[in-house]
C-alpha cells in the first residue's frame, strides 16, 4: 500500500476526546475488599488533557524545485533523511510490469556517482550508513540514516545514486533473477495468496493498483529501459526531502544545495490513476482458491472512498469500531474473545488518496468455522448500517483517538515524514489536526449515515484460500462462488 | 549480530511485529550508563528508569524471566497461553462482579476438565468397541453442562476491559510476546497516565482471574495454525529445533504443541502463574518524560505490597553433546529453504562473543561474506542469513545459518557453498577491516537504539532478565571489540563441525485435497 494509506490506516487506529467523560459502558465495582488497588478503581480513574506543542519544521524551496523540510534535533549524534519522489508502478508499461521497482533497486544496487556497486556499499557499511532506495507503486522513496560525523560521505553517495545511476549489468542481472525467483515464490504463503487475489478482484488485474510482474515481464527488462525509466521521471522538481537531527539548519541547506543545487528542473509525471470500473448490479463477487492449508485465509470486503471524501472521518471511525481497532472493536471482541475463531481478525479502511480506498474485514479461521466468521463479518457490519453505535461506543473511540494523538508528534522523524508524505499527497500540512477536530465533534448518527452509505452487503467481495471440497460449498451460501486457478509461476 | 537474536517470540496479538533487541543504543558515548536509574523492591522486583522529556510520553516494558523452558512435558504452550490469559482481567478489572462470576469459573473448570478426560479416554479405546451407553451419556451430559456454565460465566464477563482502559487513555502499542527464557508486557501512554498502568499491572500481578479460558484456548489453536501449520517458515523452524535439541526444552515449540494446547486446564495455567510469576522474576523498564522518584513512590506503594515468591524450580536438563549430524526434511507446498544450526555455549560464555562476531562478518550487509558469495557472485541464494542466538539465551543454543536457493540450485548447492565459507573461517584470519566494520556498526546501533523509548526499554528489562544486568550489552561491546582473528579461526574449528551439525531442508510438496483435519474435541468448544 501506499504511504497515504498507511497514514490513513493510522487514523483510523486512533482515537477521542478531550473533555467527555463518559462511563456508561463500565459498571461501578461493589465489592470493596477485591484486589489490592492501593489507587483505588483504574475505571474512575480521570487525568487531565495531553498538553503538547510539537516543534514545527522549516519548509524550503531549494532553486530547481525540491522542497525541503529541516528539523534539528540534538539529542543523539545523528542524523536521518528521507524523501519521496515523484515516480512509481503506475508508469510501468502494460508489457514490463515491475520496471519502476527493479528500477529503484538498482538504483541502490547498481553503483553511481562514480562510484562501483562495490564501493558504494562498502564506503557505507564500513561507516554503519543505511541508504535505500525504492520504487513502489505510487511514489519512489530513499532514505538515509548515519552519524552526524559521516553525513557529507552519505549525502554525497545518494545524491550520486539518484542523479547517476550506474545501473551495473551485472547488478541488473541479479536483481533480475531476484525478481523472478520472488515472482516463483509468490504461492507459498497462503496470507500472501489471499491478500494479492483480492486486490486484483477488486481492481482488475490489469490495473495499476492490481497487476503483478511476471517472469516474462521482468525477463523482457533491458538496462535501456531502467535508465530511460530513471531519465524521464526521476528529477529534482519532483522530490519532497525530510531532514533530522544532529546538524545546524543553514550549514545543511548548504550541504543540499551542494548535493542538488546544480541538478536541473525536468518534466514531473502526472500521478493519476483511473478508477476501476464498479461491479456491475447488486452482486457479490466470491471467489477461491485450493491450497493445503489447515485455516481458510478471509478477505471480505469491496473498493471504498477517497481520504478526501467528506464522509472520511465518520466512516474511518466507523470502521474503527467495527473492527480497526483491536481489542476494543466488535469483530475482536465477537470472533475472537467470545467465540474463540481467531487470532488475527479485525477490519481495515485503507482511503485511497491517488486511486480508490480498499475497506475490507479479514481473518484465518479452520475450515469448520469458516461459515460462521462470514456470518458474523456480514452480521456487525449489517448492524452497523442499521443502528447507531452506542455513546460508550463513540466516546471509547473519541478519548482513544484524541488521547494518543501525541504519539503522532513522538519524534522529529515522525514530524517530518509526516509532511512529507502530506505535501506529496496534496493534503494540507495540518491535515491531522484538522481530523483530530472532526473526530471530536463526530455525531452517531453521522457514523450511521456514513455506514450506511458506503458499506454495502450486497456488494461484498469475498476471497477465501483454503482447501478441500468442503469450503465452495461453505462459500456458496453466500452467493455464487467461483474458484481462482492460480498459474504455475516456474 | 545481537540485533538478529531471534528471540522465537509469540505474540497476544498479531498487529506488532516482534521488536528484535538491538544490542546498540546502549552506548557508552551516549552517556548511557549515568541515565538510567536503577531501584529495587524488597520482595524481589527490579525497576530501571532514564528520564527522556522530549515528548509528553511513556514506553514501559516488564519482562518475566519465565518461559518456554519452564513448562512440562504434556503442558507445552502453557507459557504463551497464560500470556494471553493475562489480559483477561482480575477480581475487579473485566468483570461485572466477581463473587457471583467466582464459583461459575471454578465448575466451569472442574466441568470442563473431566469432560475433556473422557473424551481422552474415549478417544484412546481401540479394542474394545463402541463406547458403553452410560460413558457416552455421562460425556453428553457433561458437554451440556459445560456449555450452560459457558454461557453464564459469559454474563459476568467485561471483554478485553485492560485494554480498553488503556487504549481510552491514549495507549499505543500494548502487546506481549513470550519467548523460551522470558515473556514480555508492553505499552505506551502519555506520561500522565502512568497511574493508571500501575493500578492495573499491580493488580493483574496480584490477582489475575482466568476467565474465558476455553475460548483464549481455541484463538491459540488458530495462532498455532497461522504461524506454524500454514507457514512454510513456521513449521520449518519448528522441525528443525526439535531435531536440534533432544534433551533440553529449548526443542519444544513456545506455541506448544496442538495435542497438549488442547489439553491445557484452567488449573495449570493458575498453577503455572503462582510458580513463575512471583516480583523476584520482574523487571519493568520505565523510559520517557517521568520523574523517577515519584515513579519509586508509585511502584513502592502498589507493586511493593505483592509478597514475595519462593524461588521456582530449577530446570536441570543438559543437552548432551551432539554426535553425529542430524538431517530433517519437512514437505511443504512452498519453494525450497534450509536450516542449518551448530550446538554452542549461552550468553556470557567468552565463545558467545566470537559468535557474535562471526555472524556480523557472515551475513551483516551487502558487503558480508555469504551475501558477497552466495547471492552475489555464485547466484546460488536469493536470500541468506545467520543468528548467534537461537532460540533462547540463557541456555546453550544454536548459531544459526538460513537460506533461500536461486532457481535452478537447490539446496544442497547452497549448503556445500555454505560450508566452503564456514571452513574459510577456520582456515584464514578474518582481516582488520572487516572487524573494524563490525564495530563500527555495533557502535552505531548502540546509538540508535536510544531513539526509542520503547526500544531502550525493551533492551534494558531484556538484558536485566536474560544477564542478570542491563549493564550486559556495554559490557558485550567491549568483549566483542576485543575478538581476535584468531579467536574466530578457534572458534570456528571446535564448533562448525558436522557432528555438531542440524540441517532441516523444506522440500517442495504438490498439494493434495485431502480434507484438512481438525481434533474432535475442538469443534465442540
Amino acid at each position: 500500500m501506499n504511504s497515504s494509506k498507511r497514514e490513513a490506516l493510522r487514523v483510523s487506529r486512533r482515537g477521542i476526546i478531550l473533555g467527555a467523560i463518559v462511563m456508561l459502558l463500565l459498571v461501578p465495582v461493589l465489592d470493596a475488599s477485591a484486589g489490592d488497588m492501593a489507587l483505588g478503581d483504574p475505571r474512575q480513574m480521570k487525568f487531565k488533557p495531553v498538553e503538547f506543542t510539537p516543534p514545527d519544521a522549516d519548509r524550503v524551496v531549494l532553486e530547481n524545485g525540491m522542497v525541503v523540510y529541516l528539523l534539528e534535533d540534538h539529542e543523539l549524534p545523528l542524523i536521518s533523511l528521507s524523501a519521496t519522489v515523484r515516480t512509481g508502478g503506475w508508469l510501468d508499461p502494460t508489457d514490463k510490469v515491475g520496471l519502476a521497482a527493479l528500477t529503484g533497486s538498482v538504483m541502490r544496487t547498481g553503483g553511481g556517482g562514480g562510484l562501483s556497486s562495490e564501493q558504494v556499499d562498502e564506503e557505507l557499511e564500513q561507516v554503519a550508513a543505511s541508504l535505500n532506495i525504492a520504487i513502489g507503486r505510487q511514489s519512489g522513496t530513499t532514505s538515509l540514516d548515519v552519524l552526524a560525523k559521516d553525513f557529507k560521505k552519505g549525502l554525497a553517495i545518494l545524491a550520486g545514486l539518484i542523479r547517476r545511476p550506474a545501473f551495473e549489468p551485472a547488478r541488473l542481472e541479479l536483481a533480475k533473477l531476484q525478481a523472478i525467483e520472488g515472482i516463483r515464490r509468490r504461492q507459498d504463503s497462503p496470507g500472501s495468496v489471499v491478500s494479492r487475489e483480492f486486490v486484483k478482484v477488486l481492481y482488475g488485474p490489469d490495473h495499476p493498483t492490481a497487476r503483478e510482474s511476471t517472469i516474462e515481464s521482468i525477463t523482457r527488462i533491458t538496462r535501456d529501459d531502467v535508465a530511460a525509466f530513471h531519465q524521464r521521471t526521476i528529477h529534482p522538481n519532483g522530490i519532497i526531502l525530510g531532514v533530522t537531527g544532529d546538524f545546524d539548519k543553514q550549514a545543511m541547506l548548504a550541504s543540499l544545495r551542494d548535493a542538488f543545487g546544480d541538478w536541473k528542473k525536468g518534466e514531473v509525471p502526472e500521478l493519476r490513476i483511473a478508477d476501476a470500473p464498479e461491479p456491475i448490479g447488486g452482486r457479490r463477487t466470491i471467489r477461491f482458491i485450493n491450497k493445503e492449508t489447515s485455516q481458510t485465509h478471509l478477505r471480505v470486503g469491496h473498493l471504498s472512498i477517497k481520504e478526501n471524501d467528506p464522509d472520511y472521518v465518520a466512516l474511518a471511525i466507523a470502521n474503527d469500531i467495527l473492527g480497526g481497532s483491536s481489542f476494543r472493536s466488535r469483530l475482536f471482541n465477537d470472533v475472537r474473545t467470545r467465540r474463540g475463531l481467531a487470532y488475527s481478525v479485525g477490519s481495515r479502511l485503507n482511503a485511497g488518496v491517488h486511486d480508490q480506498g480498499v475497506w475490507l474485514m479479514r481473518a484465518e479461521t479452520k475450515l469448520p468455522s469458516t461459515q460462521e466468521v462470514i456470518e458474523r463479518f456480514v452480521a456487525n457490519m449489517e448492524r452497523m448500517r442499521t443502528e447507531p453505535v452506542t455513546n460508550a461506543e463513540l466516546e471509547e473511540a473519541k478519548e482513544a483517538y484524541v488521547n494518543s494523538f501525541v504519539f503522532s508528534f513522538a519524534s522529529p522523524s515522525a514530524i517530518v515524514n509526516r509532511l512529507v508524505e502530506l505535501e506529496y499527497d496534496g493534503l494540507p500540512k495540518d491535515f491531522l489536526q484538522q481530523l483530530r477536530e472532526r473526530v471530536v465533534k463526530l455525531t452517531k448518527e453521522e457514523i450511521l449515515a456514513a455506514a450506511k452509505k458506503h458499506w454495502y452487503p450486497d456488494r461484498l467481495t469475498i476471497v477465501a484460500v483454503g482447501m478441500g471440497e468442503a469450503l465452495p460449498k461453505v462459500l456458496s451460501s453466500f452467493g455464487d462462488a467461483k474458484e481462482i486457478k492460480l498459474a504455475p509461476e516456474s | 549480530m545481537m540485533k538478529h537474536m531471534r528471540l522465537n517470540v509469540v505474540f497476544l496479538f498479531v498487529f506488532v511485529t516482534g521488536f528484535m533487541p538491538v544490542i546498540g543504543g546502549l552506548a557508552n558515548a551516549s552517556g548511557l550508563a549515568d541515565r538510567v536509574i536503577e531501584h529495587k523492591l524488597a520482595n524481589g522486583l527490579t525497576l530501571l528508569m532514564v528520564e527522556r522529556h522530549q515528548t509528553p510520553v511513556v514506553s514501559i516494558n516488564m519482562t518475566f524471566g519465565v518461559g518456554g523452558v519452564n513448562e512440562q512435558v504434556g503442558q507445552t504452550g502453557l507459557a504463551h497461553l497464560y500470556e494471553h490469559m493475562a489480559f483477561k482481567g482480575t477480581r475487579t478489572v473485566g468483570t461485572k462482579n466477581y463473587e457471583k462470576e467466582r464459583p461459575i469459573l471454578e465448575e466451569l473448570s472442574r466441568v470442563g476438565t473431566e469432560l475433556e478426560e473422557r473424551q481422552r479416554g474415549l478417544a484412546r479405546r481401540t479394542t474394545d468397541g463402541p463406547a458403553s451407553p452410560e460413558e457416552t451419556a455421562a460425556i453428553e451430559a457433561l458437554q451440556k453442562r459445560f456449555t450452560a456454565l459457558q454461557e453464564q460465566a459469559a454474563q459476568f464477563v467485561m471483554g478485553n476491559e485492560i485494554a480498553l482502559l488503556y487504549q481510552r487513555h491514549g495507549g499505543i502499542g500494548l502487546n506481549a510476546s513470550t519467548g523460551k527464557d522470558l515473556t514480555r508486557y508492553m505499552i505506551s501512554l502519555p506520561s500522565n497516565r502512568l497511574l493508571l498502568w500501575a493500578a492495573l499491572e499491580s493488580d493483574r500481578m496480584a490477582n489475575p482471574v482466568l476467565r474465558e479460558f476455553y475460548k483464549e484456548r481455541g484463538v491459540v489453536m488458530e495462532e498455532r495454525r497461522l504461524r506454524n501449520d500454514d507457514s512454510a517458515n513456521g513449521l520449518l523452524f519448528e522441525t528443525f529445533t526439535s531435531a536440534a535439541f533432544r534433551a533440553h526444552p529449548y526443542g519444544i515449540p513456545t506455541i506448544g504443541w496442538e495435542s497438549d494446547i488442547l489439553s491445557l486446564t484452567p488449573a495449570e495455567a493458575e498453577a503455572f502463574f503462582k510458580t513463575y510469576y512471583g516480583p523476584g522474576r520482574a523487571t519493568i523498564a520505565i523510559v520517557g518524560d517521568i520523574n523517577p522518584k515519584e515513579v519509586i513512590a508509585l511502584i513502592e506503594r502498589t507493586f511493593g505490597t505483592i509478597p514475595a515468591a519462593p524461588p521456582p524450580p530449577q530446570i536441570v536438563t543438559v543437552e548432551p553433546p551432539q554426535r553425529g549430524e542430524r538431517r530433517v526434511e519437512v514437505e511443504f507446498d512452498a519453494e525450497p529453504s534450509v536450516a542449518i544450526g551448530y550446538h554452542k555455549p549461552a550468553l556470557g560464555h567468552a565463545d558467545d562473543y566470537v559468535f557474535d562476531v562471526i555472524d556480523a562478518v557472515l551475513s551483516d550487509g551487502l558487503t558480508s561474506r555469504l551475501y558477497t558469495k552466495l547471492v552475489r557472485e555464485k547466484r546460488l541464494a536469493a536470500s541468506i542469513g545467520s543468528d548467534a542466538n537461537y532460540p533462547g539465551v540463557r541456555a546453550p543454543n544454536l548459531f544459526i545459518l538460513t537460506a533461500t536457493p536461486l532457481a535452478p540450485h537447490t539446496t544442497a548447492e547452497v549448503e556445500a557453498a555454505i560450508y566452503e565459507e564456514l571452513e574459510r573461517l577456520k582456515t584464514n584470519p578474518v582481516s582488520a577491516k572487516e572487524l573494524e566494520k563490525v564495530i563500527n556498526n555495533l557502535d552505531a546501533d548502540l546509538v540508535r537504539a536510544l531513539r526509542s523509548n520503547g526500544g531502550l526499554a525493551s533492551q534494558l528489562a531484556l538484558f536485566q532478565t536474560v544477564a542478570g544486568d542491563w549493564r550486559y550489552a556495554l559490557k558485550a561491546r567491549d568483549k566483542i571489540a576485543a575478538v581476535k582473528p584468531a579467536d574466530i579461526q578457534r572458534v570456528a574449528t571446535q564448533y562448525f563441525t558436522k557432528s555438531n551439525r542440524t540441517v532441516a531442508v523444506l522440500v517442495k510438496k504438490q498439494p493434495d485435497r485431502k480434507v484438512a483435519a481438525v481434533s474432535g474435541n475442538e469443534v465442540t468448544r
